[in-house]
């Protein structure tokens, strides 16, 4: 009797082990080029993968995630190439900035509007965002004002450049809480008062 | 009477009528949609709310969404943060919770991989707050910071 409930025990563990549906994961490089970082994390611990290339295994949700290795090429082509094949082409993003307090747009912009023309036609993309912000100078509610006027200049201006406006409806703000330099409040920081036009 | 109802039935007339309820619908009103179809390789499926919906090239992709993917299928979709996600042949993955609010500083990007292979670059919520893009696994729990990552369950 207890030979046979052993003899259950250990096929349904052997059962288990053979199947249990097994995690891996590959940190790589971004489109920018920059590799950032991934926590993999089971109930035994957890893995941190910070470098281009790293991998590990997580087999079971009660076993540690297994140490880390840097793969081959190969071994990520074998692996994921029926994947990677079908990956869309990444969003083109273009700035535009602004003087402070001001939503019309610089009398340098010109080239950067082509530029976001031509990336939409060759897209031939109907899926935008434009998106307003503000540096710190001034409280969150004015910021948040002149975020969204900026983001409509921009779509306004694209628009009478031939763009399509139905294309466009994402056209929202962040205010100040998306720099793109970190600052302390109230700080006129001119690379923070800028729109960000993303095509997808 | 039949012949008329029957003619009714097949006129264009009627498929613009369904058109149009479809469009009202409480289902499309529920929610916007977080993401669009880029890349489509046949047959990739979303069961939404109990429904299978193809997808095709332009498809939306709606929060709480099931994508599924055949032997041969695959889908490539860019969401609403811009965050770039591919699912690969044989795969199941649920969009289980996608919260985009910039300007409130309410952000959420979850997503359960149950089986096949994802590559997935992350948007403006792992750029916003680092730590509010996860995919959840049999086995695991991955945690992103603004990055590039392949995973693959079998």
């Amino acid at each position: 009797m207890n030979i046979r409930i052993l003899f259950i025990v250990l096929v349904v563990s052997l059962l288990t082990a053979c199947c249990s549906t097994g995690t891996t994961v590959v940190l790589i490089p971004d489109a920018n080029g920059k590799v950032g970082q991934v926590d993999v994390t089971t109930a035994s611990g957890t893995m941190m993968l910070s470098k281009d290339k790293e991998s590990t295994q997580a087999l079971n949700a009660n076993q540690a995630p297994s140490r880390s290795v840097v793969l081959s090429d190969s071994k990520i082509h074998d692996m994921f190439a029926d994947t990677l094949a079908k990956e869309p082409t990444p969003p083109a993003h273009f700035r535009f900035y602004f003087s402070s307090g001001s939503a019309e747009l610089l009398a340098d912009s010109n080239e950067e509007l082509a530029k976001t023309k031509t990336a939409i036609e060759a897209r031939k993309s109907c899926d935008l965002s434009i998106i307003g912000h503000a540096d710190r100078v001034g409280d969150n509610e004015t910021n948040r004002g002149i975020s969204i006027k900026r983001a409509e200049t921009v779509a306004k201006t694209l628009i009478g450049m031939g763009s399509a406006r139905e294309c466009m409806e994402d056209i929202r703000y962040y205010g100040e809480n998306d720099p793109a330099i970190p600052t302390a409040d109230n700080v006129d920081e001119p690379r923070n008062r800028r729109v960000e036009v993303e095509i997808r | 009477m039949f012949l008329r109802v029957k003619f009714f039935v097949q006129s264009p007339i009627c498929f613009a009528l369904f058109g149009v309820l479809l469009l009202f619908s409480p289902m499309s009103m529920a929610s916007e949609r977080i993401g669009l179809v880029k890349t489509y390789e046949p047959v990739a499926t979303a069961i939404r709310q109990g429904a299978e919906v193809n997808l095709q090239v332009g498809a939306e992709i709606f929060e709480g969404d099931t994508i599924v993917t055949n032997s041969d299928g695959a889908v490539g979709i860019i969401f609403s943060d811009g965050a770039v996600l591919t699912l690969g042949p044989s795969g199941k993955l649920i969009v289980e919770d996608f919260l985009f609010k910039p300007a409130e500083q309410s952000v959420s990007f979850i997503s359960r991989v149950v089986k096949g292979s994802v590559a997935f670059m992350s948007g403006a919520i792992g750029r916003i707050s680092p730590g509010s893009v996860q995919f959840k696994t049999p086995t695991a729990t991955l945690g992103l910071r603004g990055t590039k990552i392949l995973i693959n369950v079998d």
